[in-house]
């Protein structure tokens, strides 16, 4: 065992996924010793989190047995061999549990594959459990009514962000290498700024959605949670790419982002918007981004102060096009089913029924002038965007349970993506990367956003950032 | 709001999702969110006179591609 293992202790869950892979590979840890230690570790923390719907233990030693039998055998080995993953329990895999979060897909058991998890696996990871998110990937908090709310690792009074709740808490709890989350208004970042992980929403179309449970065709994103953006940049690798089966996958290459990886910015431009992203923000948010900021400037980056164009028009095309397509698909249990959802849910979907469809086609059309004319004018001016991902300190569970007649509970449940959701109606790529604590000891992100298909920009800031600051090392105690 | 629009956006959404889609409001919340609906109308009629013909292609894709990075 080398040195790098040694010095986290015994607890081989606590490596970085790049790290895990690493000593699978040279022989010093084996896949089964990796698995047994993220099952160790649910089985004695996630009680009190609540992070994981199911596992599949037996059939995840068997493939670490398979994979070391493959190392020993001197079988080539993909980036990811060996390596233990979960991930949000709505990517499909055939003859697997896949509930979505929800009553109605409790025993939904689809018979084909995500081309998601299909790469993951391929690349040499094991996938073991399905992890806790809400209900239809369709919240920013976390509440979850049918598997009961995942607790925040850091405090369980507070959110853990949504909709990606399991994936940010478990791998902020040292559960999983890594888990992919799916983002449409902010799901990947949200869990990701709570829960102290980073967490990247790419391109639009950048990753295959296919087997991937659908909530916006037009805004919907998979992409990963991870302990750092170095490991981000390695699963992106594998995970990014056409798919012949989801015709709104990019034909764009996939570069090595992880071979760009060297914490250099100069020459980088990062642009600090003066309007929306950073207005009413907490101050110990303000006080956090700004310090991640000053570390970003001294690897070499220039800031810009900027005022962002047509925001109005973004914010307002944002607010419908996700909302009419997730109530066009839920029409149907809507009307059949409507007591199967929980009460924040079916109130969210009602609503757009009654926009005009004149309004939507509307917002749809003007996606790709307002993105032309946003990114011939930002991207102009600056390489990234650098905002706060979650403007205000982290609300409470009870601050914005709908469900149980909290006052105030609506506006704090929609303030919480304010900084995020409009990054999908331009199609961005964005990222959250852990930027500091707030006063009540909550982590904070820094969102870095990125121009179309600039996913190695946006993962070689962030990890020029890690280079100089340890936010994203630090573990809750689950003690 | 509108100056075309007369009604109140939350009981025209009660009316159309019972007419068109047979879905009742299922809670006092979902009757809070779609009061919310005001606000979206402000929001398009604040951009009123702000849009245009586009001869360019509105192709929201072709625009990911055109300003994409280049790695």
């Amino acid at each position: 065992m080398d040195a790098t293992l040694t010095s986290r202790g015994t607890d081989l869950a606590t490596l970085s996924l790049v790290e895990a892979a690493a000593a699978v590979a040279d022989g010093s840890v084996t896949s089964l010793a990796l698995t047994e230690a993220c099952l160790d570790r649910i089985a004695r923390h996630d009680l009190g989190l609540n992070t994981v719907i199911w596992t599949e233990a037996e059939t995840a030693l068997e493939a670490a047995r398979k994979a070391d039998r493959a190392r020993a055998a001197g079988e080539a080995l993909g980036p990811l061999h060996g390596v233990p993953m979960a991930h949000k329990d709505m990517y499909y895999q055939a003859g697997r549990l896949s509930t979505c979060g929800s009553a109605i897909r409790a025993d939904f058991r689809p018979d084909y594959t995500a081309t998601v998890i299909e790469r993951l696996e391929a690349a040499g990871a094991i996938t073991f459990a399905g992890l806790n998110m809400a209900e239809f990937a369709q919240n920013p908090t976390g509440h979850n009514r049918h598997f009961g709310d995942c607790l925040n690792p850091w405090n369980g009074d507070f959110i853990t962000g949504g909709s990606s709740s399991g994936s940010g808490a478990a791998v902020a709890a040292r559960f999983t290498f890594m888990a992919l989350g799916s983002d449409t208004g902010g799901s990947i970042r949200l869990p990701a700024s709570c829960c102290g992980v980073t967490g990247l929403k790419p391109t639009q179309g950048r990753v295959s959605r296919y087997g991937a449970m659908p909530l916006s065709f037009s805004c919907d994103n998979v992409g990963p949670l991870t302990r750092s953006a170095r490991d981000c940049a390695r699963v992106m690798r594998v995970m990014a790419g056409p798919d012949p089966r989801d015709r709104t996958a990019a034909q764009v290459p996939v570069p090595d982002y992880e071979a760009k990886l060297d914490g250099d910015l100069r020459g980088t431009r990062i642009g600090i918007p003066d309007t929306w992203f950073m207005e009413d923000v907490d101050e110990p948010i303000m006080a956090a981004t700004e310090a991640a900021l000053a570390v970003l400037q001294a690897r070499g980056a220039t800031l810009v102060r900027l005022t962002l164009p047509m925001i109005e028009d973004v914010a307002a095309y944002s607010a419908i096009l996700g909302r009419c397509e997730a109530a066009a698909i839920h029409a149907q249990w809507m009307r059949e089913r409507p007591h199967d959802y929980a009460i924040h849910l079916s109130a969210r979907l009602f609503p757009p029924l009654g926009i005009p469809a004149p309004y939507y086609i509307e917002a749809q059309s003007r996606r790709g002038p307002i993105l032309r004319a946003f990114a011939k004018e930002v991207f102009g001016a600056v390489d990234l965007l650098a905002t706060p991902t979650i403007p205000m300190r982290i609300p409470t569970r009870l601050e914005t349970d709908i469900d149980a007649g909290t006052p105030g509970a609506v506006e704090r449940f929609m303030g919480v993506s304010r900084n995020t959701r409009l990054l999908n109606y331009l199609g961005l790529p964005a990222i959250s990367v852990p930027c500091g604590f707030d006063d009540r000891g909550l982590p904070v992100g820094l969102q870095l956003i990125g121009r179309p298909f600039g996913e190695g920009r946006v993962l070689h800031a962030a990890d020029a950032l890690q280079c100089d600051t340890d936010w994203h090392e630090r573990m809750p105690d689950l003690a | 709001m509108g100056a075309s629009m007369t009604g109140d956006p939350k009981d025209l959404a009660v009316e159309t999702a019972q007419g068109w889609f047979g879905v009742a409001p299922p809670n006092d919340a979902a009757l809070e969110f779609a009061a919310d609906l005001r606000q979206t109308v402000e929001a398009f009629e604040a951009l009123r006179g702000r849009l245009r013909f586009e001869d360019e292609p509105v192709d929201f894709e072709a625009a990911l591609l055109a300003y994409r990075e280049a790695e």
